[in-house]
């Protein structure tokens, strides 16, 4: 079937919701109304008042009760808002969540998948527009999702609700209805940890994932025109990411461009430089690039000057091959 | 309604400086109950005190004081049915220990051994005991307020009748996670009992303050004090809390006044041990001999469990990398090795 990504996720959530009758979805307006962007449109007329449930607006509440709904056994799926509205949850995410499973021996588990849209391009400005995926990599105890397309967004999105441990689930929301595609129905999952190779190539390896993948697709495109091969990998899980998939390209390529939103320093591509530098020093023919959001704050007028599209993408390529 | 005219009722007590009880307070309180909750505080301020001592000695890292606040988390704890979630802080390993915790096992946790449940990852003063739901708490303030709300409400959700117990200190009041919590409660009708420790000294500094139990009438939960320091009375008000959140009529804020003990070697007056013993000694339940025999008894106890623990070996370097996911990672594997291998 066609699907876009909204519905895609929703598929994925009415199909666990079925299987799994501890599953229960929470957020403001999540209900009702659907959720902002109607991701969880029609769960609570089938479902329920207690397993779709409209809840005051507090971050910090939804992720704290949900992370005691699942120790008591249920498999709670909060939904932020908007990404940008996380950092009230963060303790209890960082603190709470992540640390659960490991200061209790292995003993209790908060077993939750928090989504989250996140990303720009939708005139959302500072608020509405965040990429804090590196934040939440930083924290040991925590998986991190981003899906670029509709199949493996149910397909990761399935497979997040079933892995043991917490998942940040991050939906780039530029690309909500804009990314359509045939989704099989039923059950399937994509493993989480495995990249996919969207596009061979033997010249230069450009690491993307999100909404960002379609630039570097679109910007691989151009610089194919211009004689240049690339190898474009979406890494669809963040962490634990892929390493032998980016391994295996890096070194086949020597070149190694890293695209993502977020700001650039301290960023996800920071840390997959470090671990290319450290794995395939020797097949490198030129330095790692990232081209990502600056190191400012997510701007309303300028965002797409802001975002790294594939204009600013095609360049770097093009230097990174030559250099 | 004028608000500025709330003021929270004075807490309730139960037990009589002779040793009687208020019969209005308390008509449930077996001979066997009495006398378990009294055993129970004398376990929980003997164990203190050893780990006070190795504390002193540089055996055990620094423990957060629990002498004088017995009687809250043993009479609460005791007022729960079996099914129930307890969430403590660092200072209710005595509602651990009455949910069956061995002394033993603190013991393996304040020395943060390898016989550790939580395999000594957590500083001293964070018991949980899963076999009998005792949630594995943080040392923040207030964060596991929502946690208890969220596991009372999946309780209801699952329709069965247990219910959630949280403790925490007047400080976490201030919190964002008690406001969440303590809404998202109110809002859900979750069947929580949050029992609140104020300190009577500190609360008598903050004269602007109207105390905490008015802040549940905002909620939509029950708002009520009790002398923290009076077991009995701390087990009545909690029961009846209890009962009410599983006949489906909302949670209740306890506010329980007690005064903290700097030095549990030497007590203080009131202390609430003494308060209880005076009781089941009015019942004739007690005498100096029952007294003397329970002290060595204990004191041999906790003696030999942390003897116990002190032969134990400390968790090996490996196993800091267990349980941070359920299966180790590609780089938790590589880290793990690089260490084994005496490498950076």
């Amino acid at each position: 079937m066609q699907l876009n990504l909204v519905q895609a996720i929703n598929d994925a959530l009415r199909l666990e919701m079925r299987r799994d009758d501890r599953v229960v979805v929470l957020g403001e307006d999540v209900g009702r109304v659907g959720g902002v962007f109607r991701v969880t449109q029609g769960l609570w007329e089938e479902f329920g008042d207690d397993r779709v449930v409209d809840t005051p607006l507090s971050e910090g509440g939804i992720v704290g009760t949900a992370i005691g709904m699942a120790l008591y056994g249920l498999v709670p799926i909060p939904e932020i808002q908007f990404a940008d509205f996380i950092y009230p949850a963060y303790d209890q995410i960082v603190s709470e969540l992540a640390k659960m499973r490991w200061r209790s021996g292995g003993e209790y588990a908060a077993k939750l998948v928090v989504r989250a849209p996140v990303g720009g391009g939708v005139r959302g400005g500072v608020y509405h527009s965040q990429s804090p995926e590196s934040l939440f990599i930083h924290i040991a105890g925590l998986k991190v999702v981003c899906p670029s397309n509709p199949h493996d967004a149910k397909g990761l999105l399935l497979a997040s609700i079933r892995d043991p441990d917490p998942v940040l689930f991050f939906e780039p929301k530029r690309i909500y209805r804009a990314a359509k595609g045939e989704v099989p129905e039923g059950d399937y999952t994509v493993p989480l940890g495995k990249a996919a190779i969207v596009r061979e190539g033997r010249d230069v390896t450009v690491l993307a994932w999100g909404a960002m993948l379609h630039e570097a697709a679109v910007a691989a495109a151009d610089a194919a025109a211009q004689g240049i091969d690339c190898e474009v990998v979406d890494l669809r899980t963040l962490w634990p990411v892929d390493i032998d998939a980016i391994v295996t390209s890096v070194k086949k390529t020597g070149r190694v461009v890293v695209v993502h939103e977020a700001p650039r320093t301290c960023g996800f591509g920071a840390e997959l430089v470090a671990l290319i530098s450290e794995r395939a020093f020797l097949q490198l023919e030129a330095p790692p690039v990232r081209v990502c959001g600056f190191d400012t704050p997510f701007p309303y007028a300028l965002e797409m000057e802001y975002l790294p599209l594939a204009r600013r993408i095609v360049p770097a390529l093009l230097e990174t091959a030559k250099y | 309604m004028d608000t500025l005219a709330l003021r929270s009722p004075p807490p309730l007590g139960a037990l009589r400086d002779d040793g009687s009880l208020d019969p209005s307070q308390c008509a449930m309180l077996s001979e066997e109950l009495a006398v378990a909750l009294y055993e129970h505080m004398v376990v929980a301020r003997a164990l203190e005190g050893r780990v006070a001592e190795l504390n002193l000695e540089g055996a055990a890292s620094h423990h957060a004081g629990a002498a004088g606040r017995e009687a809250t988390a043993v009479g609460a704890a005791a007022a729960m049915s079996d099914a129930d979630w307890i969430f403590p802080t660092t200072r209710e390993f005595a509602a651990a220990l009455w949910r069956g915790m061995p002394l033993s096992a603190y013991a393996h946790h304040v020395l943060g051994t390898d016989c550790d449940a939580g395999k000594g990852r957590s500083a001293p003063g964070a018991p949980f005991w899963k076999a009998a739901r005792v949630a594995c708490a943080s040392p923040l303030a207030g964060t596991q307020i929502p946690h208890a709300v969220g596991a009372a409400w999946a309780a209801r959700m699952c329709a069965t009748d247990a219910a959630a117990l949280v403790f925490f200190d007047e400080e976490a009041t201030r919190c964002g996670d008690f406001h969440a919590g303590l809404n998202f409660a109110g809002v859900t009708r979750a069947p929580v009992v949050a029992v609140c420790r104020t300190d009577s000294a500190a609360e008598a500094r903050h004269t602007g303050r109207k105390g905490v139990a008015v802040q549940a009438t905002a909620y939509g939960l029950r708002g009520t004090r009790v002398d923290g320091g009076d077991v009995v009375a701390v087990l009545g008000v909690v029961r009846e809390a209890r009962l009410r959140a599983a006949a489906g009529l909302g949670g209740t804020l306890i506010e329980a006044v007690v005064a903290p003990i700097a030095d549990p070697a030497a007590g203080a007056d009131p202390d609430p041990i003494t308060r209880m013993r005076r009781h089941v000694e009015a019942r004739g339940l007690w005498s100096d001999e029952r007294e003397r025999h329970l002290w060595s008894e204990v004191r041999a106890d906790v003696e030999q469990a942390f003897a116990q623990a002190a032969a134990a070996r400390q968790p090996t370097r490996e196993t800091l990398f267990d349980d941070v996911y359920a299966d180790l990672p590609w780089h938790l594997r590589e880290q793990r090795a690089e260490t084994s291998a005496g490498r950076y």
